[in-house]
């Protein structure tokens, strides 16, 4: 479901347009618009008005970069509301071009973070790894509704504000590779490439990346790879990645922050230290970086620019007009057992709360302790909570929770 | 605006270690370059380590998966499994290490646990089917004993094999010399 306000440099007419979408009466339907329902043609008007250049408007129109983005995003919330514009590729059809050899670029249409996670672990999975040259590099993007996604060998409760999440209606996943915690929302874009392990290198993406930008589309600041190997602009972070390798494979997932709501990131990720809690873990910690979006007018504009990058830099062999092939998809048009798997697998708590290190964490006021080891209290100082989970424990209401040390402790974890 | 975007450090025990040395950090990330430059013997079992010395006269056979795993069985049945010097030197510095529980039986070919380092998550896959009776539980907290010594110190779990023939019969697994062969055609 689309959000209003999910682009902050949208206009304000945008936002009214959107929200004609969503009450269901699509604005298209001309023959309802003979006099009898003005609002209609209110908006078709306002339509008309939209795509056609003004004066006061010569600033966009001379940027044909800025008047195509605008197009191209109203054309993918249109899809998104209405299954039209981008044709999406079958389920058949994503085994067929997965299981064989050969470059394909992918978009996934879908907003939904576990169905995009597990999209990307099935073509992970299922492309067919080479001996020799390795021709079957894939490139995805997938830009996910509100979440907070944390690496496969972290531990939520130390990561993240786990209440606030929930309360501000964030998804809380733990995804198949490594690295820290993130937030994404609309305004986030996430690339993944994938290519043969033996050819991967850490930086290498970025680095393309950061070419085709400061080529192809120059801002104030041109984007930098930090010593990490991660984009910054104007010296703060834009984008975060993260890796996995498996089976002569691997790929290499990042976020590229363009229009996201970076204000509303306040408060869900944790600081390095919360006065009260310490922790003992040797789970991946996460390092906090101050954070920018990049001044692209749009999310499409930024994978619109990859793709001219990517299908520059791998070029196909077979004739001299063919480029990659770019592909669309969604849920309910592209889906299969495997991938319906994982997404059960990523949204249990199972999987969540009940999978990854083993942690210790100590109230400093009553030098209390709670050890916890694939999600069970396995011992503790706090009277009777061992051997139940810790998820039980932290999801209780406080004021059940007894004896109060118990319970202020438990809080400070919020 | 504060921290959102992260990345991962090794920590331990609420602090941070100490980085590993310098010889280490320099042979990470790139493998394609590196396969060239060591000697063939780097890939083969550290003989003070429990993987060889669980026998007194070392293991009856050691073999490789083309994923850079290598299992060394023993007279007894008893196998020690872990990650080849190719594999951890081009891992990088090791942040965590996934082991498997004990008292499971994993199937040829599944994942039996992963190796984090440099915020990437690698799989490492169960060479011949066995149930694992004991996992490093040294590598929980230390790590970067997979970068130091993968082959030995840093072995990951210790199974009993189904059949010692699996690993005879498998086509699949390597000899030192083919798993060494290998690599060069990686590069």
């Amino acid at each position: 479901m689309l959000k209003i306000g999910l682009i902050n440099r949208i206009s304000i007419r945008r936002r009214f347009t959107v929200s004609y979408f969503t009450t269901g009466k699509t604005p298209f339907n001309l023959s309802n618009t003979d006099g009898k329902d003005d609002k209609y043609k209110e908006l078709n008007s306002m339509y008309v008005d939209m795509f056609t250049p003004e004066g006061d408007e010569s600033e966009t129109v001379s940027n044909p970069n800025n008047n195509k983005s605008e197009l191209e995003e109203i054309n993918e919330e249109m899809n998104d509301l209405c299954n039209i514009g981008y044709k999406k590729i079958s389920s058949q059809d994503l085994q067929s071009i997965t299981k064989s050899p050969g470059r394909f670029i992918l978009q996934s249409l879908s907003h939904n973070p576990y169905y995009n996670l597990s999209l990307e672990d099935y073509i992970f999975r299922n492309t067919p790894s080479c001996t020799g040259s390795f021709t079957n590099q894939r490139l995805l993007f997938y830009i996910n509704d509100n979440c907070a996604v944390m690496g496969k060998n972290q531990t939520s409760w130390k990561e993240l504000h786990l209440k606030q999440l929930q309360e501000s209606g964030y998804e809380i996943l733990r995804r198949l590779s490594g690295g820290g915690a993130v937030i994404h929302d609309l305004g986030n874009v996430n690339y993944s490439f994938l290519t043969a392990r033996d050819e991967f290198k850490t930086s290498y993406f970025n680095e393309l990346i950061t070419q085709w930008i400061n080529r192809m589309s120059p801002m104030d600041y041109p984007l930098k790879l930090n010593k990490r190997g991660d984009i910054t602009y104007n010296d703060k972070k834009c984008s975060g990645s993260a890796f996995k390798i498996a089976k002569g494979k691997a790929y290499h997932h990042g976020t590229m922050l363009i229009s996201a709501q970076l204000d509303k990131f306040h408060g869900l990720l944790k600081p390095d230290h919360i006065n009260g809690v310490e922790w003992e873990c040797n789970s991946v910690d996460s390092v906090r970086s101050e954070i920018t979006n990049i001044p692209f007018n749009a999310p499409g504009e930024f994978i619109d620019l990859c793709i001219k990058g990517f299908r520059e830099e791998f070029a196909l062999m077979t004739g001299a007009n063919d480029s990659v092939p770019v592909y669309y998809c969604d849920e309910t048009s592209t889906m299969n057992t495997q991938i319906a798997e994982t997404m059960e697998l990523l949204s249990s708590d199972q999987w969540k709360y009940f999978t990854g290190p083993k942690f210790k964490v100590k109230s400093t006021e009553t030098n209390k302790t709670i050890s916890v080891e694939k999600g069970i209290i396995r011992q503790s100082d706090f009277p009777g909570i061992v051997g139940k989970p810790f998820k039980d424990i932290f999801d209780k209401n406080p004021q059940e929770l007894e004896p109060a040390s118990l319970r202020r402790f438990i809080s400070l974890l919020y | 605006m504060y921290p959102i975007i992260t990345r991962s450090v090794p920590v331990q025990l609420g602090r941070r270690i100490a980085k590993p040395s310098l010889t280490l950090t320099l042979r990470t990330v790139v493998a394609n370059n590196g396969s060239k430059r060591w000697a063939s013997s780097v890939n083969s079992l550290t003989k003070t380590q429990l993987p060889f010395t669980y026998s007194p006269n070392g293991p009856k056979i050691v073999k490789y998966t083309k994923d850079h795993e290598w299992i060394a069985a023993h007279e007894d049945g008893i196998a020690f499994i872990g990650i080849s010097k190719y594999a951890s030197d081009s891992l990088g510095d090791a942040t965590y290490i996934e082991l498997p529980e004990v008292d499971t039986i994993i199937e040829e070919g599944e994942s039996m646990g992963s190796v984090e380092s440099v915020k990437s998550a690698s799989e490492i896959y169960q060479p011949v089917k066995g149930e694992v009776v004991e996992v490093n539980t040294e590598l929980e907290n230390k790590p970067q004993l997979i970068n130091q010594d993968p082959m030995g110190l840093g072995w990951i779990a210790k199974i009993k094999l189904d059949s010692m023939n699996d690993i005879d019969s498998s086509d699949k697994l390597l000899s030192l010399d083919q798993y060494e062969e290998s690599l060069k055609h990686d590069d």
